[in-house]
């Protein structure tokens, strides 16, 4: 019924001709517009009144110019950071401690025990001629100091050492003359006695690393320090020996919880190895953590000080490391979140044999805002890399996105997984026996610069970084006065006999806590939220003009009448244009009745008729009684479409 | 047909708003017009309220609200100048710091004797006599040659004296005899020390060289701190006329200080380390210091892929009383920062491997106006000595030398040297220790003027390190691996190397995060203006227009009127005299009828299109006959009457 109305009234308005003018309509929205510009344009006199439309239209082109800066602030998503510091209750960090060393020498050393005899042999063979002596490949047949050396373990990897008294032709010496060696068109020859004098002789060692058992495709990697080149080597050949034998069986070879952890203390509570969950560290064999918080809720300290935090003693029985797997000796320990993965390589620390070390913990958080704030990641999910490190039902960190990364490239180009990581799915670890060029492979993708920035790439940071800040003192511990009784206790707590097996070189005694502010924390908020665009927006335009979004709206219906104006000049140009040709198709047929009542009645009623109506038809001078000007004749119906415009 | 009624309504507008604000009559009307025809919010309420008390309250509200406005606007720009801390964390490849790396002992002892040995006697003596020290006869380096026959050169320089307290006499270290000593006693040592009952006060007495009588006594509650400071002066003193170049000879070779390195993944050696010749740390090694223009980065963090070195400190050559610790000192620095080695440097224990994890933070501060820092250095009157970007350490070394230049003729050996001077020595200036002593104490006073001069930098990297470390290397493999260093060290020493000779140093980046703080403008000029729309919208319903429009009421119009008034007055006074008539001026009430006097004009709306129409008909033109009956009923114009009701009737809403 409305919409019926509604056409009709449309209908007459077209039929009707415009209600009134641009030039009207525009006076009439001056004036009334509660913008405050336009009002002045209409309201001034001629001069003022150029200087107002000016300043009018200066003012709405700085507010739409401001809008833009606004608008593109508000996209542009920025932060605002607020920091907070102080002292408050917070969940313990987890504490992961594990030995430097990864395994028990004695337990590990029947599958070393060639490894170990080779390296002996070598490290003759090297050292030896510090007489000036140039250095001749050992004949196996000749020496009995080779005797029962495995050297099919040897030339999976071998040491070469590189003669560089010609720099540009160096010579490659092998340090074990084999029958096989002699593969390839490296020079083998033992280099021809000479008389300079050996200070000026450089040998390097280098690890010959080959695609195939036997192949050419060879690189040295060499090393300007042989005990690099020897560690380096002995972890090669140890990972490819140590992948072979079973979780159960390396974890059996680790230390054990109750020799590694001699004494527990948690704030004023007695605590024991039982109190510590066990995890396999390929680095560091096993591991063991802290208020790990995976099946029980996380501790609370609420003080701070050495007195509430954390006190543990170790043993690390220095006696029994490996000795050319890690040169270092003390307790690996790290502070990180709960349910995360320890990470000991990156954010690890060492405790020194032989001392007290005292770690004041701060934590220092930077809690941001996800996308598209800032392009980190919440839980991981939305990283296109596999997770292998889920498997220990870990959170997501960048630094088990980076490794996973590693592992799946070494599983597509290599076919094998690396020992040090999580094991993909379908590969199993790399070896000698199984992946002969495991070792050459991986040493190429390691310093594939190509392959890191993938991986760098597609890992994306946590939004919710946490570190903890630590402040590391330490002292001499046990003191030379009560070294005697503390060593007894222990080791008669240990296994229950008298004679006394700690020394200054396995123990460690640990205190982690609180600092007296113990947390600092950094959140992120929205610098520009929509009220705020809102609010600058409205202020702009307030600012310089007066308006509102009512004004806009005003503006709006403006353009739509204005709108309809065109379109109704331009239907009554349509029809003028039909007449016009309808009337030069007849051109002698008289004005009818209406017409000429129509020219008078428009002539009555706007005076400007008068052109029109002489071009039309020239008024007859003297037609007689002119008609009667009832204003009922006229064409507008009563209820015309032009009050719409007005009253609605 | 549709030029007309806009042409009509401007005419009558013409006509019903003959007030503009310069024509009003007088300033009560200016100000009624003002009100009833302004945008802002008040104003209007204040002429069209009835009734005093109400219109009082408005009048009242109304300037509060301008009071309120004008304060919130005063905030808002007092404000202005804020910023805004930012804090972002990007994972990414990071650059790796330039990592120096110096021997604590500066230059190796044993081919330093031939300076030395001199200084080295007399400080023996000094020992022996102060303290009954001697050393051991087993010791190779032992006092020698007689001690009286010997021209002391250095005590008769400086001596070194013991005071007995509050008598103010001393027993010369030398001679032996007792003396009056005059002049201001300083102490080096706290105050706090030396006021207490210990008898026996060592020092030195530095005097004006010119002026014997201008002396000045520092004094030390331990032997210890005396004799070493003594020492240094006159160490300092000596090396300040060795040339660099000999000076770089007698300290360490890269071959000797570096054993083995290691970075991320890859052997290094010698040649990615830059010689940096420190005054008081000899020769140090920088690693990755960019000087061929490349950086080396890491893309993986982890003590793996970090700088492995092993280092050779050779303890059995250290300089005893120069250097009492051993062991190296590392900075981690940017490449082009200075590396202040002895004020910030981080020192490395032997016989253990340190394990240093970085992490990176970078910090950028607006410069002014928001806080007082420097971009470059270039706008700081201080001359940068030396050769790297500015920070305030530098500034402030610079600033102490150029004080000692002027002031003392000769520059500190500590520090680089300016253009066209030279370093202190004996021979030359006789006067300068006891001048810079002199200059040192102002510089820590703040008297020199040095900490007002200079101001922090904006922007700085900053590499927070967390140290820690084990026992290096284990029981177990010690016996190879010294073994194995010695032959790295090569045939030339023949010797097995000591673990005590050894130290380990493993710098790594712990995570590739970068945080990122930066300050930014919390306000923008864009931020300013919308707020001080909101604030005038909210009180006034105000705009820039409003502000142009009391601009041009109050102060244009309002002066206009004022001088129109006046100059009618006179010109009245003037006809008035001169005619000596009673005749009224005719001007005056032509003004009088136009303006707003005439009630219709008060209360009427403004013309609008609707009101325009419904003017008479105009009667003149081509309507020479009868006018037909214009019955209004019928007119198509009672549709226009249901108009807006507040463009009707102004004054009552």
């Amino acid at each position: 019924m409305n919409l019926k109305k509604y056409f009709v009234r449309a209908l007459h308005r077209l039929q009707k001709g415009p209600g009134y003018t641009y030039k009207e309509l525009l006076v009439w929205y001056c004036d009334n517009t509660n913008t405050h510009g336009p009002k002045r344009i209409i309201k001034e006199g001629p001069k003022k009144k150029v200087i107002w439309f000016f300043l009018t239209l200066l003012f709405a082109s700085l507010v739409f110019w401001q809008w833009g800066i606004l608008i593109n602030t508000y996209l542009s998503y920025n932060v605002t950071s607020s920091l907070s510091i102080g002292f408050k209750t917070m969940k313990f960090p987890a504490v992961t401690v594990c030995n430097a060393n990864p395994f028990k020498y004695s337990e590990v050393r029947p599958l070393l025990k060639e490894l170990d005899k080779l390296i002996e042999a070598a490290l003759e063979r090297i050292l030896q001629p510090a007489h000036g002596d140039p250095i001749s490949p050992l004949l196996l047949n000749s020496s009995d100091a080779a005797e029962g050396l495995d050297l099919e373990l040897w030339n999976q990897i071998p040491l070469v050492l590189i003669d560089e008294q010609d720099k540009d032709n160096p010579v490659i010496v092998e340090i074990f003359e084999t029958n096989q060696s002699a593969a390839g068109n490296q020079s083998t020859t033992p280099p021809p006695p000479t008389n300079t004098t050996s200070e000026e002789k450089k040998y390097k060692l280098a690890v010959k690393l080959c695609s195939h058992q036997g192949s050419n495709n060879c690189t040295y990697r060499n090393f300007t320090s042989a005990a690099q080149a020897v560690t380096e080597w002995y972890i090669l050949q140890s990972t490819s020996i140590l992948s072979k034998v079973p979780l159960q069986e390396r974890i059996r070879m680790g230390y054990q919880a109750e020799d590694m952890i001699l004494a527990c203390l948690y704030g004023a509570e007695p605590c024991n190895y039982k109190n510590f969950t066990q995890i396999y560290h390929p680095d560091h064999g096993n591991c063991y953590i802290f208020n790990w918080g995976m099946d029980k809720e996380a501790l609370n300290s609420s003080n701070p000080g050495a007195e509430f935090g954390l006190k543990l003693i170790l043993d690390i029985s220095q006696q029994d490391y490996i000795p050319y797997l890690s040169s270092a000796a003390g307790a690996r320990l790290m502070l990180h979140q709960q349910k995360s993965f320890p990470f000991l390589k990156d954010q690890g620390i060492y405790a020194m044999a032989g001392t007290e070390t005292s770690i004041g913990v701060l934590v220092d958080e930077l809690e941001r805002m996800g996308y598209p704030y800032s392009d980190c990641t919440m839980n991981g999910s939305d990283v296109p890399v596999k997770n292998l490190y889920s498997e220990y039902n870990t959170s997501y960190s960048i630094q088990a996105c980076l490794r996973s990364c590693f592992q799946n490239h070494m599983k597509e180009i290599c076919g094998c997984g690396h020992y040090m990581f999580p094991l993909p799915e379908g590969v199993s670890y790399c070896n000698n026996g199984d992946n002969p060029g495991w070792a050459y492979c991986y040493s190429s993708l390691r310093s594939s610069i190509r392959h890191r920035q993938i991986c760098i790439d597609s890992c994306k940071e946590t939004c919710n970084d946490t570190q903890y800040k630590m402040t590391i003192s330490m002292a001499d511990w046990p003191s030379e006065a009560s070294e005697d009784w503390i060593f007894h206790i222990l080791s008669y707590e240990r296994d229950m006999s008298t004679n006394v097996t700690l020394d200054r070189n396995g123990i460690i005694k640990l205190n982690i806590y609180f600092q007296e502010y113990n947390y600092r924390t950094i959140s992120e908020s929205a610098a520009t939220t929509i009220v705020w665009l809102l609010s600058s927006l409205g202020g702009q335009f307030g600012f310089w003009m007066g308006g509102s979004v009512l004004c806009l709206i005003e503006f709006g219906e403006i353009i739509i009448d204005s709108l309809w104006i065109t379109i109704i000049n331009i239907i009554s140009w349509c029809k003028g244009l039909k007449q016009k040709r309808a009337r030069a198709r007849y051109p002698d047929v008289p004005p009818t009745v209406s017409e000429l009542v129509e020219a008078h009645t428009n002539l009555g009623f706007q005076h400007e008729e008068a052109s029109t109506a002489a071009q039309g038809e020239p008024l007859p001078p003297e037609p007689g009684t002119p008609p009667p000007n009832y204003d009922s004749l006229r064409v507008q119906p009563p209820h015309s479409p032009g009050t719409d415009s007005d009253t609605e | 047909a549709a030029m007309a009624p806009g042409k009509k309504i401007t005419a009558r507008i013409k006509k019903t708003l003959p007030v503009r604000g310069p024509q009003a009559p007088t300033l009560r009307e200016l100000m009624r017009w003002y009100c009833l025809n302004t945008n802002t919010h008040g104003c209007r309420r204040i002429v069209v309220s009835r009734g005093r008390l109400r219109r009082f309250i408005w009048i009242l509200l109304t300037l509060s609200a301008v009071g309120l406005i004008i304060w919130q606007c005063a905030e808002l720009l007092l404000n202005y100048y804020s910023a805004s801390v930012s804090v972002t964390v990007q994972f990414q490849k990071l650059p790796f710091p330039a990592v120096t790396i110096c021997n604590i002992n500066p230059y190796k002892y044993s081919s330093m004797k031939g300076y030395l040995s001199e200084l080295d006697k007399e400080t023996k003596k000094a020992l022996e006599t102060f303290y009954g020290f001697s050393e051991g006869k087993s010791k190779v380096r032992r006092a020698a040659g007689d001690w009286n026959d010997s021209e002391s050169l250095f005590f008769t320089q400086i001596p070194l004296l013991r005071f007995e307290d509050s008598s103010r006499t001393a027993t010369d270290l030398h001679s032996g005899r007792k003396r009056k000593v005059e002049g201001s006693v300083f102490h080096k040592d706290s105050s706090i020390v030396n006021s207490g009952d210990s008898n026996d006060i060592i020092g030195f007495q530095l005097c004006d060289a010119n002026n014997s009588s201008e002396c000045a006594l520092y004094t030390f509650s331990s032997g210890v701190n005396a004799i070493q400071e003594w020492y240094k002066l006159h160490y300092m003193n000596i090396m300040a006329q060795i040339p660099l170049e000999t000076k770089e000879e007698l300290s360490y070779s890269a071959e000797d200080l570096l054993l083995t390195c290691y970075f991320d993944g890859l052997s290094c050696d010698k040649r990615h380390f830059t010689r940096f010749h420190h005054p008081l740390h000899g020769n140090c090694y920088t690693f990755n210091s960019g000087e061929n223009g490349t950086v080396l980065s890491t893309s993986t963090g982890g003590s793996e892929y970090g700088l492995q070195v092993v280092l050779y400190i050779d303890e059995a050559d250290y300089n005893p009383f120069l250097v009492t610790s051993t062991g190296a000192k590392i900075i981690v620095h940017d490449q082009d920062e200075y590396p202040f080695i002895e004020d910030i440097g981080t020192e490395i224990e032997t016989a253990a491997a340190t394990s240093i994890g970085m992490h990176f933070t970078r910090s950028r501060k607006l410069s002014k106006p928001y806080s007082d820092c420097t971009e470059t250095g270039a706008d700081i009157p201080v001359e940068n000595l030396y050769n790297k970007s500015y920070s305030l350490q530098i500034c402030l070394h610079s600033c102490f030398q150029k004080a000692m230049v002027e002031s003392c003729g000769c520059a500190q050996y500590a520090q680089p040297l300016p253009v066209g001077a030279e370093y202190c020595n004996y021979k030359k200036n006789p006067n300068w220790m006891y001048c810079y002593y002199r200059l040192h104490e102002k510089f820590v006073k703040e008297q020199l003027g040095c900490q007002q001069i200079c101001k922090d930098a904006c922007s700085f990297k900053e590499w927070a390190l967390t140290t820690s470390i084990a026992q290096w290397p284990s029981t177990v493999s010690e016996d190879w691996m010294l073994r194995v260093l010695s032959w790295d060290k090569g045939q030339k020493i023949n010797k097995k190397l000591n673990k005590t000779d050894l130290a380990n140093l493993m710098v790594f980046y712990k995570d590739l995060n970068e945080r990122f703080i930066s300050e930014n403008p919390a306000n923008t000029l864009v931020i300013l203006l919308s707020n001080f729309g909101g604030q005038l919208g909210l009180w006034m319903s105000c705009s820039v227009v409003c502000v142009i429009e009391i601009i041009e009421v109050f102060f244009i119009d309002s002066f206009s009127i004022i001088m129109r008034r006046q100059w009618q007055r006179a010109k009245k006074w003037w006809n008035h005299r001169k005619r000596d008539g009673t005749g009224r001026p005719p001007e005056l009430g032509d003004t009088e009828q136009q303006g707003h006097d005439n009630p219709a004009c008060i209360d009427e709306d403004l013309p609008t299109f609707n009101t325009a129409l419904r003017l008479p008909l105009p009667q003149e033109g081509h309507m020479p006959r009868t006018p037909p009956p214009n019955y209004s009923t019928l007119r198509l114009e009672t549709a226009f009457t249901e108009q807006l009701p507040d463009t009707l009737e102004p004054g009552q809403h």
